[in-house]
């Protein structure tokens, strides 16, 4: 059987994703034993490639990006985002909540380079999106196993469950119970509650649990102390492209 | 065996020796055990199947018990994860199975009864064991009557199996579809309306029913309709399933765990169970 | 049973003994008001007075991620994967140890669990009789105060230095007399530790069902279609802490993953929880508890009912722990079972 083979590509992000992936090293050449990679990060457009899987980074924010995301998708069987910037938009999504001159000044500063840009959006508010490696960063654990199930051809599997199970299932003492905030009871597991092992609390990066009680959410912080402002800054950093940032 | 090595989460090997498409998602797969023994289960019962690597899922046992044959039969829709991994596997290909699980139908209670079998969708495919069971006894038992409920033409599996089955006359067949094509010729309607159409001994008929959730609370009050007492009705029901042992809690109907005390049940015991049916 | 008088000073040396030979774990303080079993090493200050462990003792019988099976994809074949690593659990307290005594009926019942089995066996349970009470604990209204079985010794705290210890199993009395000959208790020392128990029960009633215990199965029975349900559960999280944090909740998952070559892997189970809007869903996306009130009544059923009717006993062990780790505020079966009893006490 030939060799799947897989691209990556980015947009808008850092790129700490790739950053990542390159940390898994020796693992990598293993999995990487099972495919060819064929293109990291310059897509041809017009030219008609064509891959297995199309691992994409960071978000869409000008009109263009959309051109290119599209022919992506359309040489690609499985798209994956990997991701914050490119599963749920990430902090990309801060700018849309800020003035346009204010943002372009914090971003480019004095030298405001001109070129068009929209409100910052995931992959999939533009095409079809077929799994996705979510968390800024990903997991490089979790990049190696959603890529293994891939090989193996199965639809990958993300947990549909707050990072709750698996703050509980490290043992951590929970942060609400420190008197502290935590997004953790809205966002999608698979990090392992990382933030929350080492000392701090959940930013969301991961994105929203499915059926995330929102409502419910904003009591238990509110509740725990956290004056609207700050509730909307925690709920925005991340989760600007959700229902949860309004 | 070594005792001391059991663990009953291990599969064991089964070869895959057949794989018959039935419709555009169901497939039959045919496997043989590797351990060369038949597998001695009853109808109604389950077995785990893993695809290393992909995970294990639960699926009837669609053929009937055999005494020395040492294949069995299942019968799986495309769906997720598992099913789908099935399905791209060729005959030569390895899986691991656990069981026979679960309870059965209780066919010493059918003999000298009539019967009366409603299989609504892929409900057929597990009826098939029992079916097959007591045609191989035909002389035993009563009347049998076949109820089978789909939704449109298309989605009809074991279409000509079921045929043979009504040319024979060892089962009077009754076949309905709800949406029907230009193709299709016969009953039209939800598999409820097929039961005033069968004339039934209600105190010597057992019923056994298989379907997807919603069409069991109208076949049931069909069969209360006429005459037939919860005793002699049986159902399976499906629930996720992940342990097949009574311990992983997923399967719960109430306090039942469908994996041990299913999934099939006498009526009367399950009747009391806000989460049966 | 026989019970013996240990001192204080005698202790720094048996748990050395012992850590050669165990993973030995001990109460400790983890930060002010949080408290957990911990590796025991030399000068740890053991939490005597601790009125809670943060996590309970079901993750050394059953990890939150446990090996079942390896497979090897070319040849299908699986083997079972057996961890019991040997370990003393030093100073559970009774009601825990009560959930341990619950989880072995499970995992026994049918087809023995093995994995869970060989931890147990491997597992020594010292019990320690409280001397504080969780705020949010109602352990000795739920006939969980006292085990009578499922530990290896009971320790008591019957003075500033002095203890004493009854004799749960052989390996427990081995243990003990590891340094040399043992005191058995006088009758003075064993009503000491008859009042130290009486003391704590004083503390822990505080905190209670406002009927017996042995009432809830009838009175859920008649609550099924309670408003209570949905009312309290339009705040539910769907997080799961509830189940995970209970030392008798037993579900899991069970997942894999394969190696980095795709030739052979690993089948686990993960710990999971019927509070998870997932926990019945089937593929196709049918869910059999779709709602959060679903789900939010089965575990009341299960705490109060379904474990119940199965061996006789409340799932609920009144540990208070899912009370504080629900961020929600939802998930105390003493104010649930309570209200359910003043909303129906016009039947009674
Ligand atoms: C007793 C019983 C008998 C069954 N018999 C058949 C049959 O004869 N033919 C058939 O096509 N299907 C049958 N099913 C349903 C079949 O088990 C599911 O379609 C299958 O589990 C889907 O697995 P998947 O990995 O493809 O789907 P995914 O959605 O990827 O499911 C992931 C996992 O969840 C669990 N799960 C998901 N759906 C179900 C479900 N409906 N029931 C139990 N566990 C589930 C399984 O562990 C599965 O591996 C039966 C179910 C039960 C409980
Ligand atoms: S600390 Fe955060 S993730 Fe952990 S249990 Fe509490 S709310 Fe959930
Ligand atoms: S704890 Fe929250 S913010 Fe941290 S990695 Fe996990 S999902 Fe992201
Ligand atoms: S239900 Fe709550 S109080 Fe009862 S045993 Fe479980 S965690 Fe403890
Ligand atoms: S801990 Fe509270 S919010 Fe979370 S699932 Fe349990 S009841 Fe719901
Ligand atoms: S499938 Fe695990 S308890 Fe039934």
């Amino acid at each position: 059987m030939a060799k799947p083979k897989i691209a990556f590509f980015d947009f808008a992000g850092c790129e700490g994703d790739q950053l990542q992936i390159a940390n898994l090293e020796e693992r990598l050449l293993d999995i990487l034993g099972h495919v060819e990679v064929v293109s990291f990060r310059e897509v041809v457009t017009g030219h008609s490639d064509d891959y297995d899987v199309a691992f994409v980074e960071g978000s869409i924010t000008r009109p263009e990006d959309e051109i290119r995301l599209k022919e992506i998708r359309k040489n690609a069987k499985v798209l994956v985002a990997l991701g914050a910037c490119a599963a749920i938009g990430g902090i990309n999504c801060l700018k849309n909540f800020m003035a346009e001159n204010v943002y372009r000044e914090e971003v480019y500063g004095g030298s405001a380079r001109w070129f068009p840009t929209y409100a910052a959006r995931p992959l999939k508010s533009v095409v079809k999106v077929d799994a996705e490696v979510p968390g800024c960063p990903i997991d490089p654990v979790e990049f190696a196993r959603i890529t293994k199930e891939l090989l193996q051809g199965r639809a990958p599997w993300i947990p549909d469950f707050p990072v709750c199970v698996e703050c509980k299932q490290a043992g951590n003492v929970c942060r609400y119970e420190m008197g502290k905030m935590c997004l953790g009871i809205i966002t999608r597991a698979g990090c392992k509650a990382a933030c929350v092992t080492e000392g701090a609390h959940c930013w969301g990066c991961r994105g929203l649990v499915p059926g995330a009680n929102l409502d419910a959410a904003r009591i238990v912080m509110d509740r725990a102390g956290s004056d609207r402002k700050a509730t909307q800054d925690l709920l925005r950093f991340f989760l600007g492209d959700t229902g949860a940032a309004l | 065996m070594n005792t001391k090595l059991f663990s009953p989460y291990v599969p064991r090997p089964v070869t895959l020796v057949e794989k018959t498409p039935l419709s555009d998602f169901v497939t039959r797969f045919t496997f043989e055990q590797d351990n060369g023994k038949p597998l001695a289960h009853k109808p109604g019962q389950f077995v785990n199947l893993s695809i290393y690597g992909i995970g294990e899922a639960p699926f009837s046992i669609s053929s009937p018990p055999r005494r020395t044959n040492i294949t069995f039969e299942i019968a799986v829709r495309k769906i997720g994860a598992v099913t789908s991994a099935l399905h791209a596997l060729e005959p030569g290909a390895k899986v691991g199975i656990r069981g026979p699980y679960g309870s059965s139908f209780p066919v010493m209670k059918f003999v000298g009864k009539d019967i009366l079998i409603v299989a609504g969708g892929l409900g057929y495919i597990p009826l098939r064991s029992l079916l097959f069971y007591q045609l191989r006894h035909r002389d035993e038992f009563g009347r049998m009557i076949l109820m089978v409920g789909t939704r449109d033409p298309k989605e009809r599996i074991f279409v000509d199996e079921i045929a043979d089955l009504a040319k024979s006359g060892d089962v009077e067949v009754l076949e309905t579809v709800d949406m029907p094509d230009s193709t299709w010729k016969g009953n039209v309607g939800v598999i409820t309306t097929l039961l005033p159409k069968a004339e039934l001994d209600p105190g010597n008929t057992f019923v056994a029913m298989v379907g997807p959730p919603i069409m069991y609370r109208f076949v049931i009050a069909e069969c209360r309709k006429k005459g037939i007492a919860s005793e002699q009705i049986f159902v399976s029901l499906e629930r996720k399933m992940k342990c097949g042992l009574g311990k992983c809690g997923h399967c719960q109907i109430n306090e039942l765990n469908t994996c041990i005390d299913g999934p099939v049940f006498c009526y009367t015991d399950i009747e009391a169970y806000q989460e049966a049916i | 049973m026989t019970t013996y008088t240990v001192y204080k000073e005698q202790l720094p040396g048996l748990f050395e003994k012992w850590s050669k030979l165990y993973a030995l774990h001990v109460p400790a303080r983890l930060r002010e008001g949080f408290y957990d079993l911990v590796p025991w090493k030399k000068d740890l200050e053991i939490a005597w007075d601790y009125d809670v462990a943060y996590n309970s003792a079901k993750r050394f019988v059953m990890p939150p991620h446990e090996a079942l099976i390896t497979y090897d994809r070319r040849t299908c074949e699986a083997k079972p994967v057996f961890d019991a690593p040997k370990q003393i659990l030093f100073g559970v307290h009774p009601y825990d140890v009560k959930a341990l005594n619950q989880l072995d009926q499970i995992m026994e019942a049918g087809s023995p669990d093995q994995n869970y089995i060989r931890r147990r066996e491997a597992t020594v349970v010292m019990v320690f009789e409280p001397l504080t009470v969780s705020s949010s604990a109602f352990w000795a209204s739920v006939g969980a105060s006292s085990v009578a079985h499922g530990f290896d010794l009971y320790w008591t705290k019957i003075g500033p230095a002095a203890f004493t210890v009854e004799v749960g199993s052989v390996r427990g009395e081995e243990l003990l007399g590891m340094n040399g000959p043992l005191l058995a208790s006088t009758a003075g020392d064993k009503e000491g530790a008859r009042r130290a128990k009486a003391r704590v029960l004083a503390k822990a009633r505080k905190n209670a069902l406002r009927y017996n215990w042995e009432e809830t199965p009838r009175l859920l029975a008649k609550c099924w279609d309670s408003p209570l349900w949905r009312r309290y559960s339009q705040m539910c999280l769907a997080c799961g802490s509830c189940n995970l944090v209970c030392p008798t909740c037993y579900c899991f998952d069970i997942r894999e993953e394969s190696d980095d070559q795709l030739e052979t892997g690993v089948r686990s189970r993960e710990w999971d929880g019927c509070m998870l809007e997932g926990f019945a869903k089937v593929a196709g996306n049918h869910n059999f508890r779709p709602k959060a009130q679903d789900r939010y009544r089965h575990r009341y059923f299960r705490k109060g009912k379904y474990i119940y009717d199965k061996i006789g006993e409340l799932g609920c062990v009144g540990c208070g722990r899912c009370v504080r780790a629900c961020t929600a505020g939802i998930a105390n079966p003493l104010k649930v079972f309570n209200e359910l009893w003043e909303e129906t006490a016009h039947e009674y």
